[in-house]
């Protein structure tokens, strides 16, 4: 927080463009854990490869579906949904502020998206199947489970690779020879030709998908405690992934900017910040609206086991969203740090409990979840960390000052201390790129 | 019966894999795909199980183990003896018993698929691994399932289950011995050899008329004097009489309103002909085109103020 405006009216603009991260060394000790964590991931990942499911995990028949389905996929996609949520701010809602923050979003939505397909690969017991996707008419169209198993895949590997290809063509661009330059200037029109109908798909897709985890949950009927189970799932389980993914990209960009010392853009903060707020009272409406139609607020407040569940969720998505309200929050780093911490965790909670604490089989049979399904788990979370750590480092992700960026990119021969890039700017290079 | 696997089956007969079951086409054709509560096709098959009956003698566990093939589990017994604690990966059928915990009352159970009407198993199940086959029976089609157990989640009677311990795991659930013998035109292994009578097999409305007769006959016998299974999840085409609460014996209470209904109703609105998904491309289309050509147009102006091409 070198440069803080600290009154927030005086319009620093200091967020202008995407810039990496030049000083900071890749090889760092949160780099090795990630990376240990990541290694004992794959070694366990191997044995996964030629050990059934049973006793590698504690899933079992009554909770079939373990933290690979309900964290990993369920819960963490919905923090990747930041693309989704801000995109649709920015392109549809033309808050220009935001794109910006954009590519801080897409890298990390990529990669929680991209790690949680992963986990699924492993979770599915006969991962072999998956060709008849590509003939559709198997596909039992009315099933939830089949949408998010085209979808998901279809926005990863199309629609989010797509939209993060710039990042590379821009690299590509600038370390590049001179043949590369005249060809990507003969791309970039290309590019931006089709932008803008590949961004329509990357919206509709995962309004889809993100819906359609929670329209998964319908099925399972009377399972579910009648706070969370409701025909209004999907569009609670959509509003939840855009709470939790405009609150994520806000944490990431402050966690980041505070730890690689750039300065923070109190204006697109505010902006994020009245997002959050909106999108924490839409959410709450939408619930409360439910549990009244429904004729549940006495359960809601009986204040058993689970009313105390459903109050603390309700709580971690109220006090961001009536905090947010105020503009000092909004413009305080550190507050709103941890609102949109708790926004996060609010979100996330609500995604995380109709598949296990308020899942009540008849025939209960605990679950929890074996030391290698939790490293596993664990392990797809520090890929995707160290994924991110190595893209704002080497790629124009995190937010900066237009001085701040020299057209140069760490070298990947040389993935150390790349101080030595931060001379004197280069003249601007006048051909478009993407 | 539902919609969309007639759908599935129309397309199968056009393309000539599926001769069969071309005839339980013609009264789902016009239907609503999951109607709250769905009526039995005529030729619907059904078992009808009396816990008043039945002595628990388990011949019918031995009997469909043997159709089925599956392995004996003794792991409750020290490795003497059939002894399921459930249904489980190795057991597709069982009789339990209740006890009440300081009283008298006791009844048997069996346990099985219900192959409802409507099951929400099929109406999860990605690529229709389970479907509803010929005469409702639920059967599962190995090279079809992808093994994401949402079934098992789906599922309100908890009948799927999974083998857990094998690399290669299959769903493993009652198919009314539809490959075994109900396509050779014998009836279910369990309803065969039960010494008893209290579980037999006919078509739903026979066995339904049945259990109805025989609440009348003695209607103080009969708990609620009704069949469970006639409108639970939107019917099932197992069907019980019981003296003891059905929830006692372990049939949960359920409302009667098919899973399917409920699950689809709103979604089938919205995906119907992708029409939803379309209409809201055309919508966020139409706009993102606008700002779009507007973010270009101020782009020269951006990049002169900056002295940077644009990022994207
Ligand atoms: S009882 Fe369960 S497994 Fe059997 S048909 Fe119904 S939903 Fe499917
Ligand atoms: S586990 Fe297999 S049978 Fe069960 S829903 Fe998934 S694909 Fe269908």
């Amino acid at each position: 927080m070198t440069s803080l405006d600290r009154t927030g009216t005086n319009l620093i603009n200091h967020w202008q463009r995407g810039v990496p991260v030049y000083r900071a060394s890749v090889i760092t000790p949160t780099f090795l854990f990630c990376g240990a964590l990541v290694a004992i991931g794959c070694a366990l990942a191997a044995v996964r490869l030629f050990s059934p499911l049973g006793p590698f995990s504690g899933m079992n028949d009554a909770y079939a579906w373990g933290i690979w389905k309900t964290f990993n996929v369920m819960t963490l996609t919905a923090l990747g949904s930041g693309p989704l949520a801000l995109g649709i701010a920015a392109w549809v809602f033309d808050r220009q502020k935001l794109h910006v923050v954009m590519r801080t979003a897409l890298v990390s939505g990529f990669l929680l998206y991209a790690t949680g397909l992963i986990a699924l690969g492993f979770d599915v017991g006969r991962p072999w199947n998956f060709w008849n996707a590509l003939l559709p008419w198997r596909w039992n169209a009315e099933s939830a489970m089949l949408e998010i198993c085209i979808c998901m895949p279809i926005y990863v590997a199309i629609f989010l690779s797509f939209e993060i290809l710039p990042l590379f063509l821009e690299r590509l661009y600038y370390t590049g020879s001179d043949a590369t330059r005249v060809s990507l200037r003969k791309v970039a029109p290309l590019l931006r030709r089709i932008y803008p109908f590949m961004i329509i798909g990357a919206y509709v897709i995962p309004l889809m998908h993100q819906s359609s985890l929670g329209g998964l949950l319908l099925l399972a009927g009377d399972k579910i405690h009648p706070l969370w189970q409701t025909p209004f799932l999907p569009l609670l389980y959509l509003l939840a992934a855009g709470l939790c993914g405009i609150g994520f990209v806000t944490f990431l960009l402050l966690i980041a900017c505070l730890r690689y010392s750039r300065a923070l853009d109190i204006g697109v903060l505010d902006e994020l910040g009245k997002l959050l707020c909106a999108a924490c009272f839409f959410f709450l409406a939408v619930r409360a609206g439910d549990l009244i139609w429904r004729g549940q607020v006495h359960a809601a407040f009986a204040l058993d086991r689970m009313s105390l569940i459903f109050l603390v969720e309700t709580g971690l998505i109220l006090v961001p969203g009536v905090a947010l309200l105020f503009k000092v929050v909004r413009v305080t780093p550190r507050s709103l740090l941890k609102v949109a911490t708790l926004a996060c965790l609010g979100g996330m909670y609500y995604r995380f409990v109709p598949t296990t604490v308020a899942f009540h089989p008849e025939r209960q049979r605990g679950y929890f979840p074996t030391p290698p399904e939790l490293l596993m788990a664990a392990g797809y979370i520090a890929l995707a960390f160290l994924g991110f750590g190595l893209a704002v480092k080497f790629f124009a992700v995190l937010p900066g000052d237009t001085h701040g960026w020299n057209n140069k990119f760490r070298s990947l021969r040389l993935p150390r201390w790349a101080n030595r890039h931060e001379g004197n700017p280069l003249p601007g290079a006048e051909g478009e790129t993407a | 019966m539902s919609g969309g696997i007639s759908r599935r089956q129309a397309l199968l007969g056009i393309l000539g894999f599926g001769g069969t079951v071309a005839g339980t086409l013609a009264p789902a054709a016009a239907a609503e795909e999951h109607p709250a509560h769905p009526v039995a096709p005529p030729d619907a098959v059904s078992m009808l199980y009396d816990s008043t009956i039945c002595t628990g003698c388990k011949a019918c566990m031995v009997a469909c183990s043997e159709a089925n093939g599956l392995p004996p589990d003794t792991s409750l017994s020290g490795g003497l003896w059939q002894m399921p604690e459930g249904l489980n990966a190795k057991t597709k059928n069982i009789i339990e018993l209740y006890k009440e915990p300081n009283g008298p009352e006791f009844a048997y159970v069996k346990r099985q698929c219900m192959h409802c009407l409507d099951p929400a198993c099929v109406t999860g199940c990605p690529f229709g691994a389970l479907k509803k086959n010929q005469w409702g029976a639920v059967t599962w089609e190995s090279s079809l399932c992808i093994g994401c157990r949402y079934c098992e989640v789906a599922c309100p009677f908890e009948v799927p289950k999974f083998e857990w311990d094998k690399w290669n795991p299959k769903i493993v659930k009652c198919e009314f011995c539809f490959d075994q013998r109900l396509l050779e035109h014998m009836e279910p292994a369990c309803t065969a050899v039960c010494p008893t009578g209290s579980v037999i097999f006919g078509k739903r409305t026979d066995l339904l008329a049945k259990a109805k007769e025989r609440i009348a006959a003695s209607p103080d016998k009969y708990f609620e004097k009704r069949v469970y299974g006639e409108h639970e999840a939107g019917g099932t085409q197992v069907l019980y009489l019981s003296s003891v609460a059905f929830e006692k014996i372990g049939l949960p209470k359920l409302g009667s309103t098919s899973l399917g209904h409920y699950g689809t109703k709103v979604t089938s609105v919205i995906y119907k002909w992708l029409s939803g998904p379309i209409i809201v491309a055309g919508i966020l289309g139409a706009v993102i085109k606008r700002n779009w050509n507007r973010h270009e147009a101020e782009r020269p102006e951006r990049e002169k103020k900056s002295g940077f091409p644009d990022q994207l």
